[in-house]
C-alpha cells in the first residue's frame, strides 16, 4: 500500500491510496485499513481501476455514512474521494457486503405483470419466463424496479418469487413501488426486496447504464 | 456461481398446453414451475414445466389422467 500524506492545507489530512491494478476485494480492504488508521478528519483517496472497485468503495463510505465522490481519470483511472468528518475508529461497517461481481449497470422496470400486448392471460405466463430468464443471466442487473402492476410480482402468491429471491442473493437491489403496494393493499404482503418511492425511482433510472422493461 | 440442480422438465406442443399444464399441477397441489425452455431441449420457443426429480411420477400420472398434450419429459441440469 502506498499511503502519501499529501497536503496539510488548511490543517487537512489529505490520505492517498494507491489501489491501481488491484482487483475486488483488496481496493476496499487497502481503503478500510487506511480509513481506520485516520485518527483526524481528513480526505481519504483511493485510486483504482475498474468500475467494480468504484461501486464497492462507494458502498464502504455510505455504510460509514460519508460522503464520497468519484473523478474519472483516465479511461481506466478512477479517483474515489471520502470526505471522512469524523474518524471512524473501529466502528463496524453497517453494509460490509461487497459485490465482487461486475456491475452491469442494468436497471430492470416492471411497469406490469403481464409482459406486452394481447392476451392478459399470455403475458402472466411471458412474465414469468421473463423474470426466471433474467435469473440466468451471467451478470445480473444492478436493481429490478417493480411499480404499478409489477407491485403483483414481489408480493406473497407471485410465482416469481423464488426467482426474485434468488436474483436477490446475487445482490441484484429489488425495489417495489410503496405507492402502488398501498394502492393494490398489497403493503403488509411484499414478500421480498424493500418499498420504495419515486424519488428512488428517479434516481435508479436516471442513474442506469441501460434500462430494460419487459 | 449459481449451483445447477437436476430437474424435470415437461414439454408441450403448444403455449397453452403449457398453461393448461400449470393450472392442473395447481389445481392438484403439484410442485414445479413454468419457465422458457432450456436452450439445451430445443432452440425454439415455448414454455415448459420445471419440477423436483422426486415429482416425475406424479408428473407423469397428471399428463396420462388429463389427456395433456406433452410433448417430452427431461431429466435435466437447470
Amino acid at each position: 500500500m502506498r499511503k502519501t500524506a499529501l497536503t496539510e492545507k488548511e490543517d487537512e489530512l489529505m490520505i492517498v491510496v494507491n489501489a491501481l491494478g488491484e482487483q475486488c476485494p483488496i481496493p476496499v480492504v487497502k481503503a478500510t485499513r487506511a480509513l481506520r488508521e485516520m485518527r483526524e478528519p481528513g480526505t481519504l483517496e483511493i485510486l483504482v481501476d475498474n468500475e467494480t472497485a468504484v461501486q464497492n468503495l462507494l458502498r464502504m463510505a455510505s455504510g460509514h455514512h460519508l460522503a464520497a465522490t468519484v473523478e474519472q481519470r483516465g479511461e481506466k483511472e478512477y479517483a474515489v474521494t471520502v470526505e471522512v468528518t469524523a474518524p471512524v475508529g473501529d466502528t463496524p461497517m453497517e453494509e460490509p457486503e461487497l459485490c465482487c461481481v461486475p456491475d452491469s449497470g442494468l436497471v430492470v422496470a416492471v411497469d406490469t405483470d403481464a409482459m406486452g400486448r394481447g392476451s392478459e392471460e399470455l403475458g402472466k405466463t411471458l412474465m414469468k419466463g421473463f423474470l426466471f430468464a433474467v435469473g440466468q443471466l451471467p451478470v445480473p442487473p444492478r436493481t429490478m424496479l417493480f411499480y404499478n402492476g409489477g407491485a403483483r410480482l414481489t408480493v406473497e402468491g407471485s410465482d416469481s418469487l423464488e426467482d426474485l429471491k434468488k436474483l436477490e442473493e446475487q445482490g441484484v437491489e429489488i425495489l417495489t413501488c410503496g405507492t402502488c403496494l398501498n394502492y393494490y393493499g398489497l403493503t403488509e404482503k411484499l414478500a421480498v426486496g424493500a418499498v420504495t418511492n419515486m424519488y428512488t425511482i428517479v434516481e435508479k433510472l436516471a442513474g442506469a447504464g441501460k434500462v430494460v422493461k419487459p | 456461481m449459481r449451483q445447477k440442480e437436476e430437474q424435470c422438465v415437461v414439454t408441450f406442443r403448444t403455449t397453452a398446453g403449457a398453461m393448461a399444464m400449470e393450472k392442473a399441477c395447481k389445481a392438484a397441489g403439484l410442485p414445479g414451475r413454468l419457465i422458457p425452455v432450456p436452450r439445451t431441449i430445443t432452440a425454439g420457443c415455448g414454455m415448459c414445466w420445471a419440477a423436483p426429480p422426486s415429482a416425475r411420477d406424479a408428473l407423469e400420472e397428471l399428463v396420462m389422467e388429463r389427456r395433456l398434450q406433452v410433448d417430452g419429459i427431461y431429466a435435466i441440469l437447470l
